[in-house]
C-alpha cells in the first residue's frame, strides 16, 4: 500500500456529498488496517456514489476491459438501443399536433372579460395595478358618458408580466384573467406591449375557454 | 397474451390500419410529410376553421388525441391556430368536445379565433388608448389671403 | 346674539378646539388658566384643563380614539358613537368626543368592552354601507376602510345573501364640484357641520329618522360656497367625492408633491396629486398660519386649467400675421433682435398676475441692463406719499391667523369673501368664536356674516379717518382694542386712490395710537393676485397707465393676461413678447410667444399678501417645449448680449436675496412698522373723497374665473353656469 493511494483515498472521502458518515467508517478501517478500498461505504441506503470508481485491477477485469475495447463491442450494443427505439413508441409527443394536458388553473396570456350583455366587466378598480408585483400594468380611467366608472387604459406590459397570477386573483369583477393560452410568442417586443383593446380582444375570442375554466375551479374560488 | 400480439402481427395489422385510414399509400406519405407521424384513431370533430380532432386511447396520455390541421394551412400550421372551443379537449381538460358540452357560453359578442399573428402584416401594434394629456392653444388665424 | 347655528355647538366649544397657540400670537393668554385636572388614559396620567374631552385628553398621550364624526375644527356632534369607550366605574361605555374629562377619571382604550363597543357599531355602521368600496373614489383613503380593518370585526355575521333590506339613498346633486353616492353616508354630519359654522351657507341639515335619515338639501339646490371642496376632505366614507376627479385615480398611485397655490393672493398650502405627469388634484396642505387645513374652491379645482389652452411650443408672426409655432431658437433670436434693436425709453415690461419672483427678478435685471427702467405690474397701487418704499403700505400686516383674535374688522372696498376666501374663513371664525364684529364700506355683499353696512361711498373713510363720523362704526372702531382695517387693493386703481390709502393709513394709525399692545397692527392692504407683492418688492412699479403713454416699441408681457395692455393702447409698429403658460389675451397680442412654466411645473417664489415667502415645487414637468420662465430670460439676455449673472436656481435666489432678504426667507414673515412714516408721506394727499366704492367680485359666478388658469378650466366653467343656473331656480 503506497502513501499516494491512501492520500488518493482521502481526497475522495473529502469529495463526496456524505462525508461525516465516511470518515468514521474511514478512521475506523484505517485503525483496523483493513483494505484501503473498502474505506468508502458501498452501499448506504439512500445515497449514490456518483464519483469515478477505483478500476478492478485484477488480471480478469483489466483482460475483460481490454476485449471490450479490441471488439467495439460498446458500440454494437449501443446500436442496438437506437435501433430498438426505431420501433418502439417515441415518448414525446408531437407538437403542434399533440398537445400536453393543462390545468383549467393554468396562467397564460392575459385577457380582459366582458359580461354575458357584451359591457365589460373592469371597473377600474386598480387593485390589479396595486398588486403587481412586476409593476406590468398600468391603469388610467375617468368616468364614462354614462357615469360608470371606467377604464381609459388598460396597458398590460407582457415582457415584464411574471404571470404570477395576482391580478386575477385581485380582480374583484372577473375582469382580468389569465386565459389558457400559451402560443401567443412574437417576433418584437413592442407587440408584447397589450393594451386594452388587445386585451378585450384576447377575451372575446377565448371566452368560450376561460368560462368553462372558471367553471371547473368554482368550487375552490 | 395471444398469438398474433406473441408474433408482433398486431403491430403490423395496425401498420396497415394506419394506411388504410389515412388513405393509401400515397396519402399516408403526404401525411408523414406534413405532420412527421401517421395515426390511425376516431374522429371526434371539427372545428369551423376545417381541423380536425382525433382520438385513440390506444396511444399514453398526451399522445391519445390530436388535431390535424386544415389543409389549406399545408405547412404553415402553427399551435395557435387551434380555436378556443377544441383548446380544453386537447389539452386535455375536458373529455367533452365543445358540441357535447351544453356549459359552454355562445354569446354575440365572442370573436373569431385567429392565429398568432407576428411577423404578418396583420400583427398587433400597441398604440394608445388615452387622449392627450395636454391640449395646446391654437392661435387665433387671421384671414388674409 | 346667538351666532353659532347649533345652541349645542355653542355649549361644547372649548378653548382647545381653536387654533394651536403657536400660529396665534395675540391669543387671550392673560385669562386666568383654570387648574388642571389629572386623568387616565390606559393608566397614562395626563393632566388637562376642565372641559377638555377625553378624546382630546387621550390625543395628548398620543392614544388615538377611532372616530367618524369628531373633526378638530368643527362642532362636537357625537353621533357616529365610533368614540366609545370604557370609563372606569361607569356602567356603560362613553362618547369619548363629547365627555368632559373629570378628575380622576380612569379612561381604557383598549379594553374588552372598549373593543366589543367598537366592534358593534362597526359593524351597524356596515349593514347599511355598500360594498361598492372597488367603484369608491375614497378607496384607500376612507376612514371606514382603515377603522374597519383596524376595529371592525374579523368575521361577518351577514349570512343572509338575499337580503334585500340594505338601505338606498337617492343621491343627491349639489353641483358641479360634488359628486354625491348618498347611499355611502354613514350620516357623521361632518358637512352639515362645515357648512353652517365655516362656510356659512347653512344649505345641509338630515331629514327623517332611524333608517330613512337623510342628508342633503331638503330641495335639491346647489352648496353655493366658495369653500365646497372642503366637504369632500371632511367627509370620512365615499359619499362625498370630487367630480372633476371621479375615477381618476387611487391615492397609493399619486405622487404628491408639497406647493403654493397662486389662484388667490394668500398663497394657500397645497399637495399637487400628480401621475403620469399630470396634475390630477390638488388638496390644502395644514398651515395654521395660513389657510389652516382648508382650500377654497378655485385653488382646489382649477387644476384641470392647466391642461388646456397651454402654451406648448414658441410661436413667431409669420408674414401673413399668424402665430405659427417655431423652435426656440429662432423664438430667442426674433425676440432679441426686437430688444436689442429698441430704444431703451421705448421698452416695457409687463409682469402679471402669476409670475414667480425668480422670473420678475430676472426680466427686472434684463431690462435694466438693457437701459429701461419701465418694468410695470398690472394691477395698481399709488405711488404718490410713501408708495411701495415702505412694505408696510402694501401688505397685510395683521397676519391672516391674527385676525382671529381681532374684535373689530373694518373692511373698506373689499369682497373678502372672494378675493381671500380663507381670510373670510377667518373672520367668520372669530365672528362665530370671539363675537368680533364686523364693518364693511363699500357695496353690500354677502359676506357670510352678519356686518354692519356703513355704505359704500369712499368719503366715509374720510369721515372715519378724520373722526367726524357720527357712524355707529365709528363708535365701535373707538372701543376696540383690537382692530383690523383690511383695505382692498383694487379701490386704489381710480384716480382717488391714493387719497384713500391715505386717509386709510391715517385711519389705521390713530386706532393704533390708541392700542395699549403696541405690536398690534392695524392695517392691511389686501393684494389681489398672487405676485403683486413679489412684485412690488422687487422694484416694480404698480399700473401700466404711464408707461403706455410713453409709446412703448418693445412690450415683454410676463404672463401679462389682466388685459390692461391691448393691442389698442399701443403703437402700430409695436412689437410685443408674451411669455406665459396660457394662450390668454396676452398671447393674443403677441408677435413672439415664448412657453413657460406654470406654478405646478416649476420650483418658485411667491410672496403672498401678508408678505410671507413661500416656494411651489416641481410637480409635473412643462407640457412640450415649455420651459422655466427664468431661464427663458436667462437664455434670451445671452442672446441679447447682455448676459445675466446666475446660471442656477440657487443663484437667482442669492440675487433675490440681495435685493430683498424678505424674497427668500421661506414660511417667515416679517413684522412691518414706518407706519406714522407712511402717513406722514401721504399727508399731502388727503383730498376729498366723493367716488363710491365698487368690487369686481360681487357674486360667486364672479369668483370662478380671475386668472388664466381658472379661465381655461372647464371646471370652473360649469361652476358659474351651475350657480347661474341655481339662481335663477325659485329655490
Amino acid at each position: 500500500m503506497s502513501l499516494a493511494k491512501i492520500f488518493s483515498v482521502s481526497s475522495r472521502v473529502r469529495a463526496s456529498g456524505v462525508s461525516g458518515v465516511i470518515v468514521k467508517r474511514a478512521q475506523y478501517s484505517s485503525s483496523s488496517e483493513g483494505n484501503v478500498e473498502k474505506v468508502y461505504p458501498q452501499n448506504i441506503p439512500g445515497y449514490k456514489y456518483v464519483n469515478a470508481e477505483e478500476q478492478d485491477m485484477s488480471f480478469r477485469a483489466m483482460s475483460d476491459r481490454a476485449a471490450q475495447t479490441m471488439f467495439w463491442t460498446e458500440l454494437a450494443r449501443g446500436f442496438a438501443v437506437t435501433l430498438a427505439h426505431i420501433f418502439k413508441e417515441p415518448a414525446t409527443i408531437n407538437y403542434p399536433f399533440e398537445k400536453g394536458p393543462l390545468s383549467p388553473r393554468f396562467r397564460g396570456e392575459h385577457a380582459l372579460r366582458r359580461y354575458p350583455s357584451g359591457e365589460e366587466r373592469c371597473i377600474a378598480c386598480k387593485l390589479c395595478e396595486a398588486i403587481c408585483p412586476a409593476q406590468a400594468i398600468t391603469i388610467e380611467a375617468e368616468e364614462r358618458k354614462d357615469g360608470s366608472r371606467r377604464t381609459t387604459r388598460y396597458d398590460i406590459d407582457m415582457t415584464k408580466c411574471i404571470y404570477c397570477g395576482f391580478c386575477q386573483e385581485a380582480c374583484p369583477v372577473d375582469a382580468i384573467v389569465e386565459g389558457p393560452n400559451f402560443e401567443f410568442s412574437t417576433e418584437t417586443h413592442e407587440e408584447l406591449l397589450y393594451n386594452k383593446e388587445k386585451l378585450l380582444s384576447n377575451g372575446d375570442k377565448w371566452e368560450s375557454e376561460i368560462a368553462s375554466n372558471i367553471r371547473a375551479d368554482h368550487l375552490y374560488r | 397474451m395471444s398469438l398474433g400480439k406473441f408474433l408482433a402481427l398486431d403491430k403490423l395489422s395496425n401498420f396497415f390500419n394506419v394506411i388504410r385510414q389515412n388513405g393509401g399509400i400515397r396519402a399516408s406519405l403526404y401525411k408523414l410529410y406534413r405532420q412527421d407521424d401517421v395515426k390511425d384513431g376516431v374522429l371526434v370533430g371539427e372545428d369551423k376553421y376545417g381541423n380536425k380532432y382525433y382520438e385513440n386511447p390506444r396511444f399514453f396520455y398526451s399522445r391519445n388525441r390530436w388535431v390535424e390541421y386544415s389543409d389549406k394551412y399545408y405547412l404553415n400550421y402553427d399551435g395557435s391556430q387551434v380555436p378556443a372551443e377544441w383548446f380544453g379537449w386537447l389539452h386535455y381538460k375536458t373529455d367533452l368536445p365543445p358540441h357535447q358540452d351544453p356549459s359552454r357560453p355562445h354569446y354575440k359578442w365572442m370573436a373569431d379565433h385567429t392565429e398568432n399573428l407576428s411577423g404578418t402584416t396583420a400583427q398587433y401594434v400597441p398604440y394608445s388608448t388615452t387622449r392627450p394629456k395636454v391640449e395646446a392653444w391654437e392661435p387665433k388665424r387671421k384671414d388674409s389671403v | 346674539m346667538l351666532r353659532q347655528p347649533l345652541s349645542r355647538a355653542l355649549a361644547l366649544t372649548s378653548p382647545v378646539r381653536a387654533a394651536p397657540l403657536t400660529a396665534r400670537r395675540f391669543a387671550d393668554q392673560v385669562q386666568a388658566q383654570p387648574e388642571k385636572v389629572e386623568v387616565f388614559i390606559d393608566d397614562q396620567p395626563v393632566h388637562v384643563v376642565p372641559g377638555t374631552t377625553v378624546l382630546q385628553a387621550a390625543a395628548q398621550v398620543g392614544v388615538e380614539i377611532p372616530r367618524f364624526c369628531y373633526h378638530e375644527r368643527l362642532a362636537v356632534a357625537g353621533n357616529c358613537r365610533m368614540c366609545l369607550v370604557e370609563v372606569e366605574k361607569s356602567p356603560k361605555p362613553v362618547a369619548a368626543c363629547a365627555m368632559p374629562v373629570m378628575k380622576g377619571m380612569r379612561v381604557k382604550t383598549n379594553s374588552d368592552l372598549t373593543r366589543k363597543a367598537r366592534e358593534g357599531v362597526m359593524e351597524f355602521l356596515l349593514v347599511n354601507h355598500p360594498l361598492d368600496c372597488p367603484i369608491c373614489d375614497q378607496g384607500g383613503e376612507c376612514d371606514l376602510q382603515d377603522q374597519s380593518m383596524a376595529f371592525g370585526s374579523d368575521k361577518s355575521r351577514f349570512t343572509d345573501i338575499h337580503f334585500s333590506g340594505k338601505r338606498a339613498v337617492e343621491d343627491k346633486d349639489v353641483g358641479p364640484l360634488i359628486k354625491t353616492i348618498m347611499t355611502r353616508c354613514i350620516h357623521c354630519t361632518r358637512c352639515i357641520r362645515f357648512a353652517s359654522e365655516v362656510a356659512g351657507v347653512d344649505d345641509f341639515g338630515t331629514t327623517g329618522r332611524g333608517t330613512d335619515m337623510q342628508v342633503g338639501t331638503y330641495v335639491e339646490k346647489m352648496f353655493l360656497s366658495e369653500l365646497s371642496g372642503n366637504i369632500i376632505d371632511l367627509c370620512p366614507v365615499g359619499a362625498l367625492t370630487s367630480k372633476p376627479y371621479s375615477f381618476a385615480a387611487r391615492p397609493w398611485e399619486t405622487r404628491r408633491v408639497d406647493s403654493v397655490d397662486v389662484l388667490d393672493p394668500l398663497g394657500s398650502n397645497i399637495v399637487v396629486a400628480t401621475r403620469t405627469n399630470e396634475v390630477l388634484r390638488i388638496l390644502p396642505r395644514t398651515n395654521e398660519e395660513i389657510n389652516e387645513e382648508w382650500l377654497a374652491d378655485k385653488s382646489r379645482f382649477a387644476c384641470d386649467g392647466l391642461k388646456r389652452q397651454r402654451l406648448v411650443s414658441p410661436m413667431l408672426v409669420d408674414s401673413r400675421g399668424n402665430l405659427t409655432p417655431v423652435d426656440w431658437e429662432d423664438a430667442i433670436v426674433a425676440t432679441a433682435r426686437a430688444l436689442r434693436d429698441c430704444p431703451p425709453d421705448k421698452l416695457l415690461a409687463v409682469a402679471g398676475d402669476l409670475a414667480d419672483a425668480e422670473s420678475l427678478v430676472a426680466l427686472k435685471d434684463l431690462v435694466n441692463k438693457l437701459g429701461s427702467e419701465n418694468t410695470c405690474t398690472e394691477q395698481y397701487f399709488p405711488l404718490e406719499g410713501a408708495g411701495i418704499d415702505l412694505r408696510s403700505s402694501y401688505l397685510l400686516n395683521t397676519k391672516i391667523a391674527n385676525v382671529e383674535d381681532a374684535d373689530f374688522v373694518l373692511l373698506i372696498g373689499t369682497n373678502v369673501r372672494f378675493e381671500a376666501p380663507l381670510l373670510n374663513a377667518r373672520i367668520r371664525k372669530s365672528f362665530i368664536h370671539k363675537e368680533t364684529d364686523v364693518a364693511l364700506v363699500g357695496p353690500k355683499v354677502d359676506l357670510t356674516y352678519e356686518y354692519m353696512h356703513a355704505g359704500d361711498s369712499a368719503s366715509i373713510v374720510k369721515d372715519l379717518a378724520t373722526g367726524t363720523s357720527s357712524h355707529a362704526v365709528a363708535r365701535r372702531l373707538e372701543q376696540a382694542k383690537r382692530p383690523v382695517v383690511i383695505l382692498g387693493a383694487e379701490q386704489l386703481r381710480g384716480p382717488e386712490g391714493a387719497a384713500l390709502l391715505a386717509y386709510t393709513q391715517q385711519l389705521a394709525l390713530k386706532l393704533h395710537d390708541k392700542l395699549a399692545d403696541k405690536s398690534w397692527k392695524v392695517l392691511n392692504v389686501l393684494q389681489r393676485t398672487a405676485s403683486q407683492v413679489a412684485a412690488l418688492d422687487i422694484g416694480y412699479k404698480p399700473g401700466v397707465g404711464g408707461a403706455l403713454q410713453g409709446g412703448p416699441r418693445v412690450v415683454y408681457l410676463l404672463g401679462a393676461d389682466s388685459g390692461v395692455v391691448t393691442r389698442e393702447a399701443l403703437p402700430k409698429d409695436a412689437f410685443v413678447i408674451y411669455q406665459g403658460h396660457h394662450g390668454d389675451v396676452g398671447a393674443q397680442i403677441a408677435d413672439v410667444v415664448l412657453p413657460g412654466a406654470a406654478y405646478t411645473e416649476k420650483r418658485a417664489t411667491y410672496v403672498n399678501a401678508e408678505g410671507r415667502a413661500q416656494q411651489t415645487l416641481l410637480a409635473v414637468s412643462p407640457p412640450g417645449k415649455a420651459r422655466d420662465d427664468w431661464k427663458i430670460i436667462r437664455a434670451l439676455s445671452e442672446v441679447v448680449g447682455e448676459r445675466l449673472p446666475y446660471d442656477n436656481l440657487d443663484e437667482v435666489r442669492a440675487r433675490m436675496s440681495e435685493i430683498s432678504p424678505a424674497l427668500v426667507a421661506y414660511g417667515d414673515v416679517q413684522d412691518n412698522n414706518y407706519f406714522a412714516q407712511a402717513t406722514a408721506l401721504a399727508q399731502s394727499l388727503q383730498k376729498p373723497l366723493s367716488g363710491k366704492l365698487d368690487v369686481k367680485l360681487k357674486q360667486l359666478e364672479d369668483y370662478f374665473m380671475t386668472d388664466p388658469i381658472s379661465r381655461a378650466s372647464p371646471t370652473m366653467a360649469k361652476c358659474i353656469q351651475a350657480v347661474i343656473k341655481q339662481k335663477q331656480s325659485p329655490y
